[in-house]
């Protein structure tokens, strides 16, 4: 991160058009990038879950999720500052790219409400993959719909070198990479102390202390 | 110097990106003062199990002291006792 942090304010060159404001690129699509594929892979982890009946690829999905959430209030929040700073609105609604990842975020905001709804700890973690494969499986779809429209007001940087210069682009991937490990670091530490608690409450109950 | 000045942009967005570098930080501050909090209740948890296991472990070790005791007391007894 330092090194990614390092690239984008002293290495990346400052963009003509949007200036310095431009640096909020390789935070803020990051982000969301990671925030996307981590809903994607809380979905296939779902997956596995259900073909295997194995509670621990529950888990792996639901911190997965609960961190894509995370990021994903991360991504909404540095998009709307780069939204005011850049077009003078803190949210446009005309905007297909915004306004679908709002609907994706809303759409997993749902997810833990339905998941402890449920008390019985088995028909949970399977409602719960239910949701996380069909949310999953609209994630991709919803990219491409937004893709595929016709008003392309929101910047495009992948697929079109054209648009990012080699410097930029390296400070980018950098910035990417940087991000997919900060995620992965943060779900391996919940997920740990998730398992620890776990462990805990059972070895307390075993010894019959709750 | 004037001219200079007019010359450069007014708003050079350098405080968005302050704003969002910041915002990312915080949550991230935030998400780990939590995980740690947990982390505590957690700590907090084990100590107590493990004082519990061994007070417990004390409790039968005295027990178990206590009943080879009054079985010695018993036998003592019995032994002094008129056939």
């Amino acid at each position: 991160m330092g090194i990614a942090l390092g690239l984008v304010f002293f290495y990346a060159p400052i963009e003509l058009e949007e200036g310095l404001l431009q640096k909020i690129f390789y935070l803020h699509v990051p982000l969301a990038i990671v925030s996307l594929c981590g809903f994607v892979l809380g979905g296939i982890m779902a997956i596995a879950h259900l073909r295997t009946r194995d509670r621990r690829w529950d888990l792996r999905s639901y911190v997965t999720i609960h961190m894509s959430l995370i990021f994903g209030v991360a991504v909404l929040l540095t998009g709307s500052i780069w939204a005011r700073g850049s077009w003078g609105h803190w949210w446009v609604w005309s905007e297909p790219t915004l306004v679908s990842f709002l609907i994706v975020f809303l759409l997993y905001a749902t997810y833990q409400p339905l998941r402890f709804a449920i008390e019985d700890p088995e028909r949970q973690a399977r409602y719960a993959s239910v949701f996380a494969i069909v949310a999953g499986a609209f994630v991709p779809l919803n990219f491409l719909a937004v893709r595929l429209s016709t008003a392309y007001v929101h910047p495009r940087v992948l697929g079109s070198s054209a648009n990012l210069p080699g410097t930029m682009r390296l400070t980018f991937l950098v910035s990417l990479v940087a991000m997919a490990l900060l995620f992965a670091t943060l779900c391996s530490y919940e997920l740990t102390a998730k398992r620890t608690r776990m462990l805990l409450r059972s070895r307390s109950r075993i010894l019959g202390y709750q | 110097m004037p001219t200079l000045a007019s010359a450069l942009p007014e708003d050079t967005g350098d405080g968005y990106v302050a704003a969002a570098y910041i915002v990312f930080f915080v949550i991230l501050l935030i998400y780990v003062a939590i995980m740690a909090l947990r982390l505590s209740h957690v700590q907090r948890d084990l100590r107590d199990l493990r004082a519990r296991t061994q007070e417990s472990a004390r409790d039968d070790t005295r027990q178990d002291a206590a009943g080879g005791q009054s079985k010695e007391h018993d036998d003592q007894t019995r032994e002094r006792e008129p056939v």
